[in-house]
């Protein structure tokens, strides 16, 4: 067997003492496995083998020989570098910068990933809690033949803790959990709309939130027991003892007073359970209902098993005890949906805590999504590659100033491994140089890299070794990855040709094109999604809803849902009416953006479904809402309340061709035909661009009014807004004053699009400005190498107009092929990321040719300084000394 | 005894070392570990480990004749020093004083 690339690898790190017997083992065990296992397989083993070598134990045997040699060295390659950094001050500061910038990222980066994982990791028995979720049988997947026909989430019905607490042996604690509730609380004259937590006395037994104060056992025992954390209780109690105290509560249409018994602390940021304030679910006067609804899947349920339970056996336990309670719903659910035999309809299944921040497939308000870790990953590591090639390149293509150098070490006895040492301990100084600016960048970045991905890690004593520690280890890699192909390639130097001069001067490093093209690849994929992220985000914002969303004031009655509610937007209307900038009030169950109902209903044996909303008859002119057919409601006409408005989407959904004489009959009245169809409004986007305009109808009479809206006419906003608090305050003192606007409310829905087109666009900018960085020291070099060639060029007469095309063609040339690649790399991403959206742009070539445009005027500009610059030189000077 | 301590895979490592005797080198402690205790090890780990043996002194090696089955390699024979049988016989008797300890109830029913 020939000496193949493995072993020469072998030979490379390992002591000479031990290569022979290593190699000896290494090839007998090679000569079994291929009588064993066939010449390819014994191959690939062999190739497995020699890498496992690569251990410490090994390599580190060679530190006598390594050290000794380096450690006299060590002085003068340090002294060189430095040198050399100082001498060549703009390659430096372009490789530093772009370095220290790619440092930085993958710094951020990494703590982004690290902040991802730590979620939930910080309860003691984290081993034993779990989250229960829902799993449904999905007939529409089914029928499109999807291999796990299920759909999950992560709410329950309320009974289901209770019952699983009384009958299941291994449960030890279970709690019910919602975060989403809101009230108003006063104590004395402080009055705050207060979002809550709801929970089971299970809670404090089962989660590791510390208590401060108060009673640290049981702090829920009654329904009138609240706990809170400390930013809470110094907004109500200020300086006071808040034990003891009592708050008033009002929400959906209850009055009721908690006793705060203890004081919990604020659950850190990366934790999946929060909350400001926790009080038993009872406080919910719907509670007492939804508790005996086996139908009703509310309540996000926790719990901590015993120790030592068998989770397999947990699970057959837990599907019994389902079958005991819902068989019978699970029953009459096959009679009226096909669901093959073995299929449940509904099961529950656990999943541990530690797991909960990303399974994205269990739907829950607060899951992450892995992929987000990806594609941030994955542009720090393009700019990474983007200032390591700048490094790369650049060393190459300015070696011919140490080719002498090279020369002379080796001449005097240097070895060419010890040369290429030298090189790579230059590029590993220049790293750690970086790494210092690039730490700096980090603490800088850090507040506004929080704001984008909407976390708040923070550096702190014990994160900060660890950030020097992967500061380090990118640094050291980084360094090592860049240096080593340039080291190889100055070390190769012969030194007899180098120093005869027998050299032009112009120096060949065939590598550095390739290079150079992959990275204006990357810089141009950047450049393309970003230019197409922002026009779809432009797209987004100034659609055409079918609505004027402008200059619309949302204000909640803070009254929940309550037939009083409607009255509060009666009252205010009656207050503010008279005032001239006021065009229009009205009210409705759901504002844009601020939750959504849908009903379903079956009619003519089919199973439909619509969007509904609550309003009155102002809400059509006040949003200027176009009617297809048919009038808008009319207070004066008594059936109108019985009477709904659809949506054309509504009127193809039912294949309705004269829809003002049809009624809906969405309540499945038998007596009757149902709501009478008065009118068809145009299709408007009443819930976001991600998704199709869905059938949805509007009525007088569903629920309850809890949003005001009042149009203002424009200019001087604040003021407005000031009167209107000032009516509001004088109607209802003791309930504040909150409003958003439409408009604001609506692109509130594409915030995450937002960020990160903006964290994309940031990158974009930064790989373009080290790509640029590093193009920059390119031509500059390339039109020194042609000096003598640009002044002869001129003597015979060239034009200026042809010597910088001559300097310029090569890199508008490499743009130009880099481009091609580009296109469909970028292409494909982009269209993964347009298909989330319903409503998107369609990539057409004007965006490839406005990205194209943009890229080569900015590497045009980069190169010109130089290409004008040699270009004007004159002759006589780049002459005069052949 | 001396502050030298052996690992398990290095108590392993060197009783099949003294077990092989002169034909003691990495493959064949690879092949006896696992036609007699039914373990997989890596070579490379059985490579270190001999070296370590060496550097604590309970090993020595020195490279054995050539053979035409390894391309001409010579093989790095490894002996277990007086050092190193001491400290296997050591380590088995404080073992043994320590399994005398253990009540034997359970031994009754045999």
């Amino acid at each position: 067997m020939n000496k193949n690339f493995w072993f020469r690898f072998l030979e490379w790190f390992c002591p000479p003492a031990l290569y022979e017997g290593i190699e000896g083992d290494l090839l007998e065990e090679y000569e079994i496995d291929r009588e064993e296992r066939g010449p390819a397989k014994a191959k690939l083993r062999l190739a497995v083998n020699v890498l496992r070598f690569f251990r410490p134990g090994i390599v580190l045997r060679n530190r006598f020989k390594f050290e000794l040699i380096n450690t006299i060295m060590l002085g003068n390659y340090l002294k060189v570098a430095s040198r050399n950094i100082v001498k060549r001050k703009l390659y430096s500061f372009i490789n530093a910068f772009g370095l220290s910038v790619a440092i930085a990222f993958c710094t951020l980066i990494y703590l982004f990933v690290q902040d991802e994982k730590s979620f939930d990791q910080f309860h003691e028995n984290k081993d034993r809690i779990y989250r229960l979720h829902t799993t449904n049988f999905d007939s529409e997947k089914y029928a499109q033949a999807d291999p796990s026909p299920f759909n999950s989430h992560a709410y329950l019905p309320a009974k289901m803790s209770e019952v699983m607490l009384d009958e299941m042996a291994e449960v030890e604690s279970i709690t019910r959990f919602t975060d989403y509730n809101e009230g108003i609380m006063s104590y004395g004259s402080n009055h705050f709309n207060q979002k809550f937590a709801c929970a089971d006395s299970g809670f404090f037994k089962i989660f590791s939130f510390r208590i401060l104060a108060g009673d640290r056992e049981n702090p829920l025992r009654t329904s009138s027991d609240a706990v809170l954390t400390p930013e809470v209780a110094k907004k109500f109690f200020g300086d006071e003892d808040p034990i003891g105290k009592i708050l008033t509560i009002q929400s959906d249409g209850a009055k009721k007073e908690l006793r705060v018994t203890a004081i919990i602390e604020a659950p850190p940021a990366n934790s999946s359970i929060k909350f400001s304030m926790i009080v038993s679910l009872d406080v919910h006067p719907w509670f007492v209902r939804a508790r005996e609804q086996w139908g009703n899947f509310s309540y996000p349920t926790f719990l901590k098993v015993r120790e030592n339970t068998d989770m397999k056996l947990f699970k057959v336990h837990l599907d019994t005890l389902t079958t005991k309670y819902m068989g019978e719903r699970f029953k009459k659910w096959r009679e009226r949906e096909v669901i093959p035999p073995g299929i449940k309809p509904t099961e529950f299944n656990t999943l541990p805590i530690a797991n909960i921040h990303l399974a994205k497939d269990i739907s829950w308000e607060k899951v992450s999504d892995k992929k987000y870790s990806w594609i941030l990953g994955g542009l720090a590591v393009l700019i990474l590659a983007i200032a390591c090639i700048n490094y790369i390149s650049l060393s190459l293509t300015t070696s011919a100033s140490r080719r002498i150098e090279v020369g002379i070490r080796k001449v005097v006895g240097a070895q060419k491994k010890q040369v290429a040492w030298q090189f790579t301990i230059e590029s590993v100084v220049l790293a750690l140089i970086s790494m210092a600016i690039g730490l700096v960048l980090v603490v800088l970045f850090l507040p506004y890299f929080n704001e984008f991905t909407q976390k708040s890690i923070s550096i702190t004593a014990s994160n900060s070794l660890l950030i020097l520690a992967v500061a380090f280890a990118i640094t050291l890699v980084v360094g090592f990855i860049a240096g080593a192909y340039p080291a190889l390639f100055l070390s190769g130097f012969l030194p007899a040709l180098v120093l005869k001069g027998r050299f032009t001067s112009r120096l060949h490093a065939g590598f550095t094109k390739p290079l150079v093209v992959f990275q204006f690849f990357l810089s141009a994929t950047m450049i393309i999604c970003s230019v197409i992220m922002y026009r779809q985000m432009m797209y987004i914002t100034t659609k055409d809803l079918g609505f004027k969303k402008e200059q619309v004031v949302v204000i909640p009655t803070q009254l929940g849902w309550v037939p009083e509610t409607n009255k509060v937007v009666e009252q205010f209307r009656n207050a503010v009416k008279s005032n001239p900038s006021v065009i229009n009030v009205s009210g409705t169950t759901n504002s844009f953006n601020k939750g959504w109902s849908i009903y379903g209903y079956r009619i003519n044996d089919e199973n439909k479904e619509a969007y509904i909303y609550g309003v009155d008859p102002e809400y059509i002119p006040l949003f200027g809402i176009e009617l297809a057919q048919g009038r808008n409601f009319d207070a004066a006409i008594a059936s109108d309340s019985n009477a709904v408005i659809v949506n054309e989407a509504l009127v193809k959904d039912m294949k309705w061709t004269d829809p003002l004489n049809e009624h809906l009959n969405w309540e499945e009245d038998t007596t009757s035909l149902g709501s009478k169809v008065i009118g068809v409004m145009k299709d408007y986007h009443f819930m976001s661009l991600e998704r199709a305009i869905a059938p949805m109808f509007i009525s007088l009479k569903i629920g309850y009014l809890t949003t005001i809206l009042v149009k203002i006419t424009p200019d001087q906003v604040p003021e407005k807004v000031e009167q209107l608090r000032k009516a509001w305050v004088s109607l209802y003192p003791d309930k504040p004053f909150e409003y958003t606007f439409v408009d604001e409310d609506v692109a509130k829905q594409y915030d995450m699009y937002r960020r990160w087109s903006k964290i994309m666009g940031l990158s974009t900018i930064f790989a373009i400005l080290i790509a640029c960085l590093g193009l920059f020291g390119l031509a500059g070099i390339n039109a020194i190498n042609r000096t003598k060639e640009i002044g002869i060029r001129k003597v015979m007469g060239a034009p200026l107009s042809s010597i910088f095309l001559l300097l310029n063609r090569q890199f508008i040339f490499f743009a130009l092929i880099a481009f091609v690649l580009a296109i469909p790399a970028s292409w494909y991403a982009m269209s993964k990321w347009l298909s989330s959206f319903q409503f998107a742009i369609t990539i057409g070539w004007q965006l490839f040719a406005f990205s194209l445009l943009a890229g080569l005027t900015i590497a045009l500009l980069t190169v010109s300084y130089h290409a004008i610059k040699a270009a004007l030189i004159n002759p006589a000077e780049t002459l005069k000394h052949e | 005894m001396s502050k030298e301590f052996l690992g398990e895979f290095e108590e392993l490592v060197l009783t099949m070392a003294g077990i092989l005797q002169d034909e003691a080198y990495g493959n064949a402690i690879v092949n006896e570990i696992k036609t007699r205790v039914g373990r997989d090890v890596n070579l490379s780990a059985v490579h270190v480990t001999l070296y370590r043996l060496e550097d604590k002194g309970f090993v020595k090696s020195k490279m054995g004749g050539a053979t035409n089955v390894r391309g001409g390699r010579r093989k790095r024979i490894f002996t277990v020093t007086n050092a190193g049988l001491a400290m296997l016989r050591a380590m088995k008797e404080s073992r043994m004083d320590l399994w005398k300890l253990i009540p034997q109830l359970k031994m009754i029913g045999m």
